[in-house]
Order: structure tokens, then sequence, then C-alpha cells
């Protein structure tokens, strides 16, 4: 696999349909190895759609999506005109590790369980030296010493943060984030976003879809603003936060800011 | 484990262990069968020290021990009709001819013979519990199977398995049981019995378990299916999702994540399935299985005994609440990371 590559990830005209709800219209992003981009906008943009549409949670109705340069998949009219062979788009998925909204640890199976799943049976890897990436990771993120509790047990913070680990534990070289704080606590949100920063600094490549706009600004290195399905506003947290341009940007973050 | 789970166990602990003694205790405490059978009256006693010298018994003698009762029967045959009824309880042996002893007495000989005392599986309450185990297993392990076919994307498969399970619980058990025992041999023309030695004294009744278990069990997947449907269809989409994300196959998937998380859900219903099929289990009656249904209805036959179909519910009741309280506990262990 070559290392040779413009964007890590790139769409173009992505668009999705539910029956005749256009959820996506048009979408093109292109995103470098390392960036840090935070989707915001208002609830209903599409943005969920658009992350679980990358990782093929959803299936897209028209568009191309470009992973690493390559065509990854291209739909039109809800039929794929062309794609990888399925080893190759599957090899290509695992390096996008994603965390959930309502973190989707598995119940029945420990913390380290939990992290080390996937990589022992999709990687195939050696339990013993996952398990010693895993405990490595749940240090990362603060709960070496839950390894062997049961998800049941731990506060939603602390699933998040498995949840993180789990993700990481299959070497992704992009991770999606799909609102990983809407569903806490306030007082546990900063846990989370703590691991986040971390991780972003540490070059990590990220999607987020955020309501943090705190986080967006201090982390990311491009605000994406979504509203109806389209990327209405894009830019650099200063020139979104400080100057926006469209007036549904504005409007968006007076209603959040002021909240 | 936490404490007051403790003591809930342990509770449960000693007042099986405090049943169990008094139990012991009790069966220590009863008359032995030589005590029993020496009450006899002398005119019995003589016919009996007769056949012992003589080719042609005349002398019936029936010993059945339960547990904490024992209950003998002479009768004799021939010119001069004698019976004598004896139970014996607590290191005391009472006459058994009249009265609530004798009620006492026939309790203890049919709870005996439809438990299947002394007697291998093809009988009394050993055939319902082994058909009614053994068709659970099977019926849950085809309902897996049926339960993936139907909701599977592949058409195929789908409306296979929705078929399968429309026909099986769309007609009667009895008459499926008929087709398997009756129909399938006269078509392919075999007897159920020829898979056992023709020297077997129970081939028949070995053949025709073979027939019941495959009915009971083809039929019990049908339901089983639905049980394991709705247990997966229960589990929340993220964990589908979630797997997903992770690079796992569908297969991968089921057998690691969905299925292990929708068995705990299961248990109930298949414990409710279970009961249904112990009960259920008495159609065997129609092909001349000696469960506890034809037992008790063979002896209201023979003897003319309306009781005998009220130990007969007891012992149904008995192991209705033994199996829940199993069930129970395979929930609970399930149940430890909730």
């Amino acid at each position: 696999m070559s290392d040779q590559y413009e964007y890590i990830l790139k769409t173009e005209h992505v668009s999705k349909r539910f029956g005749t709800l256009e959820v996506l219209k048009d979408i093109n992003l292109s995103v470098k190895k390392g960036e840090v981009i935070c989707i915001i906008g208002p609830s209903g943009a599409g943005k969920s759609t658009f992350l679980r549409s990358l990782n093929q949670l959803e299936k897209i109705t028209s568009g191309k999506i470009f992973i690493r340069d390559e065509l990854f998949l291209h739909r039109e009219n809800d039929h794929t005109v062309d794609k990888l062979p399925r080893e190759k788009q599957q090899e290509l998925l695992l390096e996008m590790g994603m965390v959930f909204q309502r973190f989707n640890l598995f119940p029945h199976k420990t913390v380290l369980q939990n992290v080390c799943e996937a990589p022992i049976i999709v990687k195939k890897e050696k339990k013993e030296d996952v398990e010693k990436r895993a405990k490595e990771l749940l240090d990362r993120v603060g709960l070496s010493e839950k390894a062997d509790e049961y998800p049941s047990r731990l506060s939603g913070g602390q699933q998040q943060r498995v949840a993180i680990a789990r993700a990481l534990a299959m070497n992704p070289e992009i991770m999606l984030f799909d609102e990983p704080t809407s569903a806490l606590d306030p007082e546990l949100v900063g846990d989370v976003l703590k691991v986040m920063k971390e991780l972003a600094e540490s070059g990590m490549t990220m999607l987020c879809v955020t309501h943090e706009m705190g986080f967006a600004r201090e982390v990311a290195d491009r605000v994406l603003f979504m509203a109806d399905g389209i990327i209405a506003e894009e830019g650099t947290p200063e020139e979104i936060f400080t100057s926006p341009k469209a007036e549904r940007t504005k409007n968006f973050l007076n209603a959040v800011l002021e909240a | 484990m936490k404490k007051s789970e403790m003591k809930k166990h342990s509770g449960q602990i000693i007042t099986a262990i405090v049943i169990i003694v008094i139990c012991i205790i009790l069966g220590l405490l009863k008359p032995g069968r030589e005590t029993l059978l020496s009450m006899t009256s002398p005119e019995m006693q003589k016919m009996i020290d007769a056949d012992a010298s003589s080719t042609r018994k005349r002398v019936t003698v029936t010993y059945n021990s339960l547990f904490i009762i024992n209950y003998a029967s002479l009768s004799t045959s021939g010119a001069n009709v004698m019976s004598e009824r004896y139970v014996g309880f607590l290191g005391k042996v009472y006459q058994a001819d009249e009265g609530v002893m004798k009620v006492v007495g026939q309790m203890v000989n049919y709870t005996y013979r439809m438990l299947g005392v002394g007697e291998n599986l093809m009988h009394g309450a050993k055939l319902t519990i082994t058909l009614t185990t053994l068709t659970v297993l099977f019926g849950v392990l085809l309902g897996t199977l049926l339960a993936l076919g139907k909701i599977s994307k592949k058409k195929i498969l789908s409306k296979l398995s929705g078929a399968y399970i429309f026909f099986f619980r769309g007609t009667p058990l009895l008459i499926q049981i008929f087709v398997v025992y009756f129909t399938v041999p006269g078509i392919f023309g075999f007897a159920w019995r020829d898979l056992f030695n023709v020297n077997d004294a129970e081939a028949v009744y070995k053949g025709a378990f073979i027939a019941a278990l495959i009915a009971f069990a083809l039929n019990s997947g049908a339901y089983c299916a639905e049980i394991v449907r709705s247990a997966i269809q229960s589990i929340d989409k993220g964990q589908f999702e979630a797997a997903k994300a992770l690079g796992m196959s569908y297969g991968q998937t089921m057998t690691r994540i969905i299925i292990p998380q929708s068995i705990r859900r299961m248990i109930p219903n298949v414990s409710n399935e279970f009961i249904m099929v112990l009960k259920d289990a008495s159609l065997v009656f129609a092909i001349s299985l000696m469960d506890i249904t034809t037992v008790s209805k063979n002896i209201m036959t023979s003897e003319g005994s309306y009781l005998v179909f009220i130990p007969a519910l007891v012992i149904y009741l008995v192991i209705t609440a033994f199996f829940g309280f199993i069930f129970d506990k395979i929930e609970k262990k399930f149940s430890v990371y909730e």
C-alpha cells in the first residue's frame, strides 16, 4: 500500500435520500492526513448521516468516496457504478475507527474484551499482543483499573472512553466521532474531550460531529457548518466563530453560544 | 457476588438440605421389604411357601419403594382368590385394604409406575423428561438456523424459513407425529423399529421414540425460531453498527456479539417452550409410547381407578417446578453483565 496520497479521504457530490427526504445534497470534502475537522450545525442537518455514510453504515444515493485517493465507491441513483473489490474495501474500512453517540459497547464483554475483540477476530492478531496494546490504550484513556469490569458498571463518560480505546485498538488512520459527548451528563463531558484532544495532538486524523463549540474552536483545524444537507460554510475555527459569513451560521452560533 | 445474593443463595441451599435430610431420615425409618411381607395373613403365607416348591406360581407380589414410603401388594389367582396390601411409613406397617390407607397405597403404586422407577428411559416420567429435553435442545438449534434464515437478506432463505415456520405452526402436532410415525415409513417402505436390533424387546418403543423426537423437534424448531428471531431483533441496532464499524463480518457479528446477547433474552421464552413441550409430550400416547399420560390412562382402564390422574398432575407440576427453577438459575448466570 503506498503512502503517497494527497487526501486520506475525499467525497465528491455525495447525496443521500431517505425516500423523498433529501438528507445530504452534493457534499464535497477533502481531508488531509493529520487534519482535525469538526462538523457543527443544527440537528437534522445531515451531519451524522454524512459521517455514517463514510464508513458504509449508510449507503449513499449518489456521489463518489475516495480513500487514499483511490475510488472507494461510486454510486448514482442508488446503483453502484464502481467500487473497489470487497477485500480491498474491507481493508480500507478498517482504517476508519468510529465512536458512536450511544457508545455501543458490547455489554456481555468486559472492558478489556471489548477492546481486544476486533483485533483478535478481524485482524487475527495474537491475543497476548492485543491485550498488551489494549492495556496501554486503556491506560491512555485513564481506565486501566476498569479492565475487568462490565460496561454496565461504568459511567457514560468511562464507557465512551472505552469505546475510543476500542476503536483505536484497530490502529485506524482516521477516527470518526459521531456526537461522542451528546449522551453524557455535563460533568462527564470533560474527560472524553480531554482524551479526544490528546488524540488530536498526537496527529490523528479526526472527523468530529459535535455540539461542543469550545472543543471545535480549540482543537479543530477546520470547521464545517452543515445545515439542510449542505455544507453552508467552512473555514478555520477563527473564521467560523468570530466572523461567520453565512446568515445560517450566524443564527446558529448566536443560538448556541447564548445558551 | 453481592452479599444479598449470597444470603438468598444460602437460604435456598439450606432449605434444600433440610428437605433432603428429612427425606433421608424418613427413608431410613421406613420399614423394609421383609417387614412388609412378614405381615401377611397365615393363609397367604402358606400359599407363598407352597409356591416356593412349585413351578406354578399362584401369588403375585408387587413391591414399590418410593423414597420415603413403600407399598406391597399380594394377590393370588386360581380358586382361592385373595389379595392383601400393606403400606410402610415411618417404621410402621399399615394394612391398606380399605379406607385412607388403601388410597395411600394406590397412590404410591401409581406414582411408582408413572415415574418409571426401575425401568429404562422408555418409561413414565423418564420418557417425558428425556423427550422434552432433547426436543427443546434440537428445537433451539434448529430454531436458531431458521431464525437466521428468516432475518437473512437472501429472499429465498427468508421465504423458505417463513414457509417452514408457517407449516409447523399451522398444523396440529398430533398429525405431525402421525405423519412421521406412519406416513413417512409408509412412503419410503421402512419401519421405525428396524433402526434397532430385531431381538431388542423394546425395538418398537425405541423406534416410536425416535419418530416422536423427530416430530417434536421439527415442531419445536418452528416455535423456537420465533423466540430466537425476536430475541435477535430486540438487540440494539447500535451493536450491529459497532461490530460493522470494527470490521466484523455478518457471521462474526452474529456468533460473537448478537447471539450471545440474545441467549439471555431467549431464556424466559425457552423455559416457557420447555413447559409447553413437556405437556405436549403427552401426545405420544397416540403412538403407544409409555409416558406419564399413557401409563395413567392404562391404569385407569385396566384397574378402573379414577384417582390415578391426581398423582399424574402432581408429577407434571413437580417436573415443571424443577425445570422452572433450573431455567431461573441459568438466566441469573447469563445476567452477570447487566
